[in-house]
């Protein structure tokens, strides 16, 4: 059994323009130990899937379906009494930005000894031995000291150490981080990520990895999933994404990236802009963007399976799009029951 | 290749922001934003500057520009110095040198259309009026990959690749020789970066211009530059072409920083040695003594937190500011080796 496991999930988010499906019907399993990267673009619905999780959507925000099961049991039947518990203790989530996700009048120490004080139910003085144990764990110098400062004192990559040490503080049983680098300078990038690895190793929690940078997901991650227009576009190990995509989106996402590696090529970017959320296409998300496009791409579109976990959104290999295949593409499996059409009511 | 001449020279540049105190407002220390910085921008070149946040790379594009006002130094363009003039002087040299921002939500003005946003240097600068401006305004947003009906619409009805396209726009209406890109794609999802980055390289060509193109992502840098410029800490540590530098970087930062970018190949990621720096990047208010980058250095020696190097030309067009390189005539040093100092 999978320590967690979303099954097609719909989060909805009520705007003055409409109601915007944010993710819609989404399926992937994380097991113990192992790191999931979840890569997209800003929209792509990244965030607002860990917001489900963790059930921290904004008051607009509504989870219209499926089920969120952590060790089998559904998040999403759980009171909000019951999830208080759970977040922190078992699932424990790393924000983007460490600056407004601190609290800026406690000190790091109060914030990281709150924690084990609710949850493992320590005392004020172990709670706060064990906040030493920890931001000695995430190499902050002195820790003793620094302990009584606030989060101002810290610089940026300081304050995500302290996040992390919070998050970890319980031995969480999955570790949701939400682009826990992109704010960071790539010297600080390097220590954070090694830090991360460093601390799954030794705890062996699962981590979720939301990320829009594809070298932080090569570097840490051992399967990827890719989203686009709220909806999983292609799952596989790292090494199936990277080295051999199958859905253009993917594709075109690894060619329009200047890479160190290969330098002074002219970059191949995915022409046109990312999908308005309000104004879905009917068929595939990718079609008007899509340089393989076919005229049966404008019909819902299911997963297809190559075999060893590796899926693909995509009609390129549909025997059905026979004749219509604009490159050589294999027939892989259609997965029943996986087609997605955006909601009617999003369209006003 | 035969070297063109230097569009832009710098020379000793300096950026000071005083910070005060008290209710008397007293002067009591600097923020040493740029801190005596030396390099040359030939013409029709890309030169990246790339450093990490703190370090001034902004602050030096602006202080380039005129658009801050320089505490020392000398920047002089196709032979004139810019510092000290007046704003009545500066005013004609502004055609010949603009600036695109990273942040395209921020740097156009909601309430004007895109079409007066582009037309507004054309008559402030008596470019072109009415009519004619009408259709160079045209001209520009087909230049940029937008349709001319755009100029109707409002900033707010772009996604942020278009917002950057008018940016460009804006920047190149007046006919500039020379463009500061400061991060122009930072704010862009991967996919729509490689639109702006193919956009800026096609106008480059197209127009002969020369870019001074500051980011933090160092393999967008090693994509469109010519030669690239490393600082840290309001100070320039190396210099050189773009494949030397990439290639054969000399100065232990520039091997920590290249070595920190994460790779997107599963492969590459295994098989490549990682320098992680400890510590974090230092204050300008109080940069350390010597060279700025001894606290963090993994084979700093005595005389490095003492005496500030100088930057030295070690191979042709390749400079560095490092005391271990001059000592060993030139060589890198090899961090792999190195113990890391812990913080």
């Amino acid at each position: 059994m999978a320590l967690l496991e979303v099954r097609n999930l719909k989060t909805t988010f009520k705007t003055e323009d409409g109601i915007v499906a944010a993710v819609n019907g989404l399926s992937f399993a994380v097991e113990p130990g192992s790191t999931l990267g979840i890569v997209g673009e800003s929209g792509s619905g990244k965030s607002v899937t860990s917001l489900s999780i963790m059930r921290l959507l904004a008051t607009n925000g509504r989870i219209e379906s499926g089920e969120v099961l952590f060790k089998g049991e559904d998040l999403l039947l759980k009171s909000e009494a019951e999830m208080r518990k759970i977040r922190g203790r078992d699932i424990a989530m790393i924000f983007q930005d460490p600056m407004t996700s601190l609290n800026p009048v406690l000190t790091i120490g109060e914030q990281i000894a709150e924690a084990t004080r609710l949850h493992l139910g320590l005392s004020n003085r172990d709670a706060m031995a064990k906040a030493v144990d920890m931001l000695r764990l995430v190499r902050i110098p002195a820790p003793e000291k620094r302990l009584k400062d606030y989060p101002h004192q810290f610089s940026g990559g300081m304050r995500q150490r302290v996040m992390i040490a919070m998050a970890l503080s319980c031995d969480p049983a999955v570790l949701i981080a939400d682009e826990p680098t992109t704010a960071l300078d790539v010297t600080i990038q390097a220590q954070i990520i090694e830090l991360m690895n460093e601390m799954q190793a030794r705890l062996g929690s699962a981590i979720v990895l939301i990320t829009h940078d594809l070298g932080v997901v090569a570097e840490t991650c051992e399967n990827v999933l890719v989203m686009y227009g709220g909806n999983m576009v292609e799952y596989g190990t790292a090494r199936q994404i990277f080295d051999a995509p199958k859905m253009p989106y993917t594709m075109g996402l690894l060619e329009s990236l200047p890479r160190l590696d290969q330098a002074g090529s002219r970059l191949v970017p995915i022409e046109g802009q990312p999908p308005n959320l309000l104004r879905m296409p009917p068929g595939c998300a990718f079609e008007p963007r899509c340089r393989y496009r076919m005229p049966i791409c404008k019909e819902p579109v299911s997963l297809y399976d190559f075999g060893s976990g590796h899926l693909a959104r995509c009609f390129l290999y549909d025997q059905r799009a026979e004749g219509q295949k604009t490159i050589p593409a294999e027939n892989a499996t259609l997965l029943p029951g996986t087609a997605v059409a955006p909601p009617q009511d999003a369209r006003r | 290749m035969s070297q063109a001449p230097d569009l832009v020279v710098v020379r000793d540049l300096r950026k000071y922001f005083p910070i005060t105190a008290g209710i008397l407002q007293r002067h009591v220390a600097d923020v040493k934003a740029v801190d005596g910085i030396d390099f040359e921008i030939r013409a029709g070149e890309t030169l990246g500057l790339v450093g990490e946040s703190g370090s001034g790379k902004t602050t030096a594009g602006r202080v380039i520009l005129r658009l801050a006002d320089a505490t020392g130094g000398s920047v002089t363009f196709d032979g004139r110095e810019l510092i000290g003039l007046g704003r009545g002087e500066l005013r004609p040299l502004r055609k010949e040198m603009q600036i695109i921002f990273q942040d395209p939500y921020a740097s156009l003005n909601p309430r004007m259309t895109v079409g007066s946003i582009i037309r507004e240097p054309l008559e402030i600068h008596n470019i072109a009026h009415g009519a004619a401006a009408e259709e160079r305004v045209q001209e520009l947003l087909r230049l940029v990959g937008l349709q001319p009906q755009h100029a109707n619409r409002y900033p707010h009805e772009f996604s942020g690749g278009q917002r950057q396209r008018v940016g460009v726009a804006r920047a190149l209406a007046v006919g500039p020789k020379f463009i500061v890109a400061d991060e122009p794609v930072s704010a862009l999802d991967v996919s729509i970066q490689a639109q702006v980055i193919n956009l800026l390289q096609d106008l480059q060509q197209q127009f002969g211009l020369t870019y001074l193109f500051i980011a933090h992502d160092l393999s967008v840098v090693r994509h469109i530059s010519n030669r690239v410029a490393v600082m840290y800490v309001g100070k320039i540590v190396e210099i050189a072409d773009r494949d030397r530098l990439y290639d054969n970087p000399l100065h232990p930062y520039t091997q920590a920083l290249l070595s920190a970018i994460p790779i997107p190949d599963p492969d590459t990621v295994r098989r490549r040695k990682r320098i992680i720096l400890s510590g974090d990047i230092p204050s300008p208010v109080n940069p350390p003594s010597g060279c700025r980058f001894h606290t963090r250095c993994p084979v700093a020696f005595a005389r490095c937190s003492v005496e500030v190097p100088a930057f030295i030309e070690f191979e042709p067009g390749h400079r560095a500011a490092c005391h271990w390189v001059e000592e060993h005539g030139g060589k890198a040093p090899d961090l792999s080796a190195a113990p890391a100092i812990v913080a």
